[in-house]
């Protein structure tokens, strides 16, 4: 790195003003575990750093009735060992447990993952099908979008010149009430450790009493430029009972959907037999969930291949 | 920039230029040569130091962000040169063969025996996976890991009064 300079501000309209007023020279840092190598590489040359990590309130994890809500500085080895979520998104948690390392994870935050914009990136499908909401601040203020919004192409996020995510808002059942909701995500990799997905999916689904489909979400990752929403599902699952068929159906309708990419982890032919062969399962394992026939916080296999046991 | 750290117990406090990574601050700065300099993406762990107890790959962390705060390197296992369990074990193992793995493998190690006494393999695997070996194919270093779980449950159970102790770190 060529004499990197660092800003470190003591308020978050100091951060903004700053990011404003520098520019593309300037990028925010907060765990680093990619902005370090983006600088490294040359892939980026800023001549500011500003440092995030010591503004406060912008990190930790809150609930309430309706789901909670994840400050852009919460680490995600925090996300990975919160009890709390793994009851209410237990996607979230499964992709937070598989990302890097645990010494990444211990670094790396949940707004650098999203702002990063890798289409691989763990984060975001599990965000989306939670209904997230991002919280983005700027020189006008506080805005907030569809977390879908966010993404533009790999590596570009639709934030202006110095503006900052600062939370993500999502939808999740309360587990203290009769609970009817449940996610997952899985992944397929060459590798179990420090490797992107070659394909991830999440999934949440809702039922009612009589364990029909209320709600559905699917969202998809390393498939597409951007995290992609196969907003179908919706008009495919709700007012029905899940079966086998049903989901072949939508993991079919989600290869199709989906435009990936030929790279070093898989062919694109591949990539859309990994999804239809992963949209059942993750499916399959949130409808357990949603229907109380799965045991409580207990993580799925990173693949989503069930023993007989389970 | 004045980046002040307190490094295995030490405390220092040095002018840096502002993007001085962790790494360089042990390494080049202090002369504590025992965290090794690797692959410089997070990829290879031969850098992973202890900083408020958790695991972090130095070569992706700026000095300055953790400044005040407390780093414990490979060379603040030891008591006096005499080496700790957790080294002994690796020692009567095997765990090492080329030793350049060898101090970040001990940083996660020690990191995932404080946070939890008694691993299974697969957890201990899992505390291991981000940092490379390529010459014992791991598994020395997991028998290596799992024996001082052992022998510290073994050697907590032998103390009559647990209260007080504890066995979180950074928590």
């Amino acid at each position: 790195m060529a004499n990197i300079d660092v800003f470190v501000p003591s308020t978050l309209e100091e951060a903004v003003a700053f990011l404003a007023h520098h520019g593309d020279r300037a990028i925010p840092i907060a765990g680093g575990t990619d902005v370090m190598i983006d600088t490294r590489i040359g892939r980026i040359s800023p001549e500011w750093l500003v440092d995030l990590r010591a503004l406060s309130g912008l990190s930790g994890i809150e609930y309430d009735a309706n789901g909670f809500r994840i400050g852009a500085l919460t680490r995600i080895r925090s996300i990975e060992l919160d009890q709390g979520l793994r009851q209410r998104s237990t996607a979230l948690v499964e992709a937070a447990r598989v990302l890097g390392s645990v010494q990444v994870r211990t670094m790396a935050t949940i707004g650098g993952n999203l702002c990063h914009a890798t289409p691989s990136a763990e984060m975001p499908p599990a965000l989306l099908v939670h209904h997230g909401i991002a919280e983005i601040a700027g020189p006008d203020g506080i805005r907030s979008i569809p977390l879908g919004q966010l993404f533009v192409g790999p590596g570009h996020t639709s934030l202006e010149p110095g503006e900052i995510l600062v939370r993500v808002t999502c939808k999740a059942a309360n587990p203290s009430s009769a609970s009817s909701a449940g996610s997952c995500y899985l992944r397929q990799t060459v590798r179990w450790a420090m490797d992107l997905a070659g394909v991830g999916v999440a999934a949440s689904i809702e039922v009612d009493e009589a364990k029909v489909v209320s709600g559905a979400k699917l969202a998809l990752s390393a498939v597409a430029p951007v995290p992609l929403e196969v907003d179908v599902v919706s008009d495919m699952l709700v007012g029905k009972e899940l079966t086998p068929q049903l989901t072949k159906e939508v993991g079919r309708v989600a290869a199709e959907a989906c435009s990936p990419i030929s790279d070093v982890r898989g062919t694109a032919e591949y990539r859309r037999q990994v999804v239809a062969a992963l949209v059942p399962r993750a499916l399959y394992i949130a409808w357990l969930r949603a229907t109380q026939n799965w045991p409580v916080g207990k993580l799925a296999p990173i693949n989503g291949v069930l023993s007989e046991e389970e | 920039m004045l980046v002040e750290l307190k490094v295995n117990g030490f405390p220092y406090r040095r002018e840096v230029a502002p993007d001085t990574t962790l790494l360089t601050y042990l390494r080049e700065v202090l002369e504590l040569t025992g965290t090794k300099w690797g692959c410089l993406t997070g990829d290879c762990g031969a850098c992973t130091v202890l900083v408020d107890g958790e695991p972090v790959v130095s070569c992706l962390q700026l000095a300055c962000q953790v400044s005040g705060h407390e780093v414990t390197t490979v060379e603040g296992l030891d008591t006096a040169g005499e080496l700790n369990d957790l080294q002994a074990h690796f020692v009567s193992n095997g765990a090492s063969q080329c030793g350049f793995c060898t101090p970040g493998m001990l940083m996660s190690a020690e990191a995932l025996l404080r946070n939890n006494p008694d691993p299974s393999e697969a957890e201990v695997r899992e505390a291991l996976s981000g940092n490379l070996c390529r010459c014992t194919g791991y598994n020395k270093i997991v028998d290596a890991v799992l024996e001082t779980a052992k022998a510290r449950a073994m050697a907590v159970s032998a103390v009559p009064d647990l209260s007080g102790s504890s066995s979180s770190v950074g928590s």
